[in-house]
């Protein structure tokens, strides 16, 4: 019967070819607005770091003065939430000790020169981020040739780096680089691993400064910070000016600045608990040396609630992706009447039908049939023009190398298309249905 | 016109006037929403930013060289620098400075004026060499621009005494009364350690990014400049440099060329704030032009779908036309008829955008506050609809004042 049902629709698809192609690019153009400005809102919203992201934690403490409570920043917090957006140094590095988190890092981003060999490629200065073993698993960041440093690595600090597959490219000709070596500062830096090809929207583990911006292309041990004085290029803020100190080292041991990004991973609420009882221990333990003025406070922050907290979705997309959907019900409102106008039209044939035996389901569902077609040829219609949208708007975009139809849009674009259809639809081809079939053969 | 004939019509064709309704009510929700965020789009891309936009160009310089390792070094080579820029034909200042135009980010502190009873001031803070003000082509609405002997001969720990501040900030701190002379200081209230530094200048208010675009206040007019140079081994350093108008291409050729014969281990990066304003606007340009592009196919397809559905309704009526015709009725009486039937359609459904048009703002608005639906959108959204029903109207009442009265007597 299914075939017969698309046989029929497909015939009168064409007898009408003009209003058809109306029909169908009605649709085409609300799936395309919609499925483009959906998959711009998706990229997000989604899951920055799949199966992960209730387990990776943005650690920030109220390290300020009792007089100075934290202004500014970017947080949405209330003013008498506020609290730093990063930490200090030596919270850092006494944080590292912490035996709780499965994982953690302290990182933040320098600037220094790469001298590579003056025959492959000019001295660049590239951000390099600096980090821990464990940074790399914790964002599930792609390796393509060895892989991240050890914890020995760490703790020596060994000079080794990570680097991404462009920079692998330039220097390397996109060889297996593993094992060699690199000179940035005064230094020979071993290459650990190379990351493969990896974009995401937003760069999930340092969310302070231009967000939508690429990951580093170079990453080396935060220890390193102890031998090697780079200094930070992110945000910094400060709040106590410090008498007698005259080095940059000094400066990084005693500063009150907070310029350091800290990230745990804790697999379960219990660990969430228990890094939390150590946090307030530390804490408690720096206001006997003097530190931490004002009332414990921490804040252990996922990704996604940071995202949410600190507004990285730029206004415009929200808008836009409302705004798409009505823009599509629009359309379907539309083809609703157009649809019934036309099923209308064909009355007399249907009562010929219905008089010939065929019932009321069969009229019924014959009509949807003919309104899902126009929904699935106008939804792939759609689904093709929104890549171009999309790789249009890409070009204008940061981050647009992330921005892309992925499997679970196309299925999301398909649904939106067949409910367009069937909404479309199932009215007009009920009017058909409800034909009595004496009343209209009378009438002929 | 009696207005109850057709209302009762009506009641037998639920489905065209639920249609129509929805339609418009839902074109009016969009078009005013949409246009509403265009503007507030528009709004940020036009306010001026209190400088001399078109004619700053900024350069970044990345040193490599390892006498840049030396901070003495780095203090002589900033002040020939600003002295070989400022003497390059076209050039009308040039200042060293780590303020960035249109980029977003750079340095904040908190002050507080001693003596006076207010709560610290959060302001940007930058350290800049003395041509600052007229680099940037910014007022000076009281007192100085600063002169030599503000900032010494050291780099970046000189002792910082006199300041230039931004009018938002004079205001918060001393409440309206004259600030230069004044005394204010950084940090924490209770630290004696801190210096005191003194007010010689006040600019106007500028309007320029400090945080990401993204983030909830990314501009901000409270800031502090000090006088001293700007620069290390691993930072490099950065100028802005303001031109005559039209000179920017051949100063940016001919500083290049005489900073490199300065000194040539380094590496030059010169930006437009125009191409920085460009970038920093992108996202708005694209929501602006999406949001045009929206409009326009909408409007397009709710003319399409009104033309369908009263054309639908003419010839399902036909009959009735001929009928009334039959009966007396003129032609104008049949166009009456159609134009206000679907002026009472529209405006119901324009009542309807209304609301629809606030439920969707609201829906907007609950995470972001400065796009709030201004009512002078909702009533042109309203009026251009009321025009674009009627003339969508107007093709199909036409074909139904043609309708001739012998229909009436045709077939059944």
């Amino acid at each position: 019967m299914f075939g017969y049902h698309l046989k029929t629709a497909l015939k009168s698809l064409r007898r009408n070819p003009i209003l058809t192609a109306l029909l169908i690019g009605g649709i085409a153009l609300g799936i395309c607005v919609s499925t483009a400005f959906v998959t711009l809102r998706h990229m997000y919203t989604q899951d920055p770091l799949p199966g992960k992201s209730d387990k990776v934690f943005y650690v920030r403490l109220d390290s300020r003065g009792k007089d100075s409570p934290f202004g500014g920043g970017i947080s949405s917090l209330s003013s008498n939430m506020a609290i730093p957006d990063q930490i200090t140094f030596r919270d850092a590095q006494n944080l590292l000790h912490s035996p709780v988190p499965v994982r953690q890092s302290a990182t933040y981003i320098t600037r220094v020169f790469v001298y590579p060999d003056p025959k492959v490629a000019r001295p660049f200065q590239p951000d390099i981020r600096l980090c821990s073993a464990d940074f790399f698993d914790m964002f599930k960041m792609p390796f393509q040739y060895g892989g991240p440093w050890t914890k020995a690595n760490d703790a020596k600090p060994d000079q080794v780096v990570v680097i991404d597959d462009a920079t692998n490219r330039k220097l390397f000709g996109g060889d297996n680089s593993v094992g060699k070596e690199i000179r940035i500062g005064t230094r020979q830096f071993k290459i650990a691993g190379v990351l493969a090809p990896w974009r995401p929207a937003l760069r999930l583990f340092d969310l302070t400064r231009n967000p939508a911006g690429a990951p580093e292309p170079l990453y080396i041990p935060f220890n390193l910070h102890n031998t090697i004085p780079y200094q930070s290029f992110g945000n910094n803020s400060g709040w106590k000016r410090q008498p007698d100190v005259t080095t940059y080292e000094q400066l990084i041991a005693t500063s009150e600045r907070t310029f350091i990004q800290y990230w745990v991973e804790l697999p379960d609420p219990k660990a969430v608990g228990a890094y939390g009882d150590w946090l307030t221990g530390y804490i408690n333990d720096q206001k006997k040396i003097g530190r931490f003025e004002r009332p414990v406070y921490y804040r252990l922050t996922t990704i996604p609630d940071l995202i949410q907290e600190w507004n990285l979705t730029p206004t415009g997309v929200r808008a836009m992706s409302v705004v798409s959907l009505l823009f599509l019900a629009v359309c379907s409102v539309n083809l609703v009447g157009i649809l019934l106008g036309k099923f209308l039209a064909r009355i007399p044939e249907v009562s010929v039908r219905r008089a010939l035996g065929a019932s009321r389901a069969d009229i019924f569902w014959q009509h949807v049939i003919e309104c899902e077609l126009i929904g699935v040829i106008g939804g792939i219609l759609g689904i093709a023009l929104s890549a171009g949208i999309l790789a249009l708007l890409a070009r204008f975009m940061q981050n647009g190398e992330a921005l892309r139809l992925d499997g679970e849009m196309l299925i999301t674009a398909t649904f939106l298309s067949l409910v367009a259809g069937a909404v479309a639809g199932v009215y007009p081809a009920w009017r058909a249905a409800s034909v009595a079939p004496a009343m209209q053969l009378k009438l002929q | 016109m009696h207005i109850g004939p057709i209302l009762r019509a009506m009641k037998h064709n639920r489905t065209r006037v639920v249609l129509i309704v929805l339609e418009i009510a839902m074109t009016l929700a969009i078009v005013t929403n949409c246009i509403n965020v265009i503007l507030a789009e528009r709004k940020k891309m036009l306010q001026p930013s209190g400088f001399d936009d078109d004619n700053i160009v900024r350069l970044n310089i990345r040193p490599y060289a390892q006498e840049f390792r030396d901070d003495a070094f780095i203090d002589n080579i900033i002040d020939q620098d600003v002295r070989t820029i400022e003497s390059v034909p076209g050039v009308v200042a040039a200042a060293n400075t780590h303020f960035q135009l249109w980029e977003g980010g750079g340095s904040s502190t908190q002050v507080f004026a001693p003596g006076v009873a207010h709560e610290p001031v959060v302001t940007q803070v930058y350290y800049t060499t003395k041509d600052i003000t007229q680099t940037l082509g910014s007022t000076v609405i009281e007192g100085r621009p600063f002169q030599i002997g503000d900032h010494g001969i050291g780099h970046v720990v000189d002792p910082l005494t006199n300041v230039i501040i931004t009018k938002s900030v004079a205001d918060l701190l001393f409440d309206g009364q004259p600030a230069v002379g004044r005394t204010i200081q950084q940090g924490d209230p209770t630290d004696p350690s801190e210096k005191p530094m003194t007010v010689v200048g006040v600019i106007r208010d500028f309007y320029n990014p400090f945080g990401s675009p993204t983030s909830i206040a990314p501009y901000s007019d409270k800031a502090i400049f000090q006088p001293a140079r700007n620069g290390g081994f691993s930072g490099g350093m950065s100028y802005l440099i303001r031109t005559q108008p039209g000179a920017m291409k051949s100063v940016i050729a001919d500083v290049e060329k005489r900073l490199t014969a300065q000194n040539s281990g380094r590496i030059f990066e010169f930006k437009t704030t125009a191409q920085k304003k460009t970038e920093w606007f992108s996202g708005s340009k694209i929501v602006v032009t999406t949001m045009t592009c929206i409009i326009v196919t909408l409007i397009a397809v709710t003319t399409l779908g009104l033309l369908g559905l009263t054309s639908l309704a003419v010839s399902e009526r036909t009959k009735q036309i001929g009928t009334r015709r039959a009966l007396g009725a003129t032609r104008g009486d049949i166009l009456r008829y159609f134009l206000v039937e679907n002026w009472l359609l529209t405006t119901a459904g324009l009542v309807l955008g209304v609301f629809g048009a606030y439920a969707v703002n609201f829906l907007l608005v609950s995470h972001v506050s400065d796009v709030k639906l201004q009512w002078q959108l909702v009533v042109g959204g309203v009026i251009l609809l009321w025009v674009n029903g009627l003339i969508s109207t107007i093709p199909p009442a036409i074909r139904a004042m043609a309708v001739s009265p012998s229909i009436a007597t045709r077939s059944v």
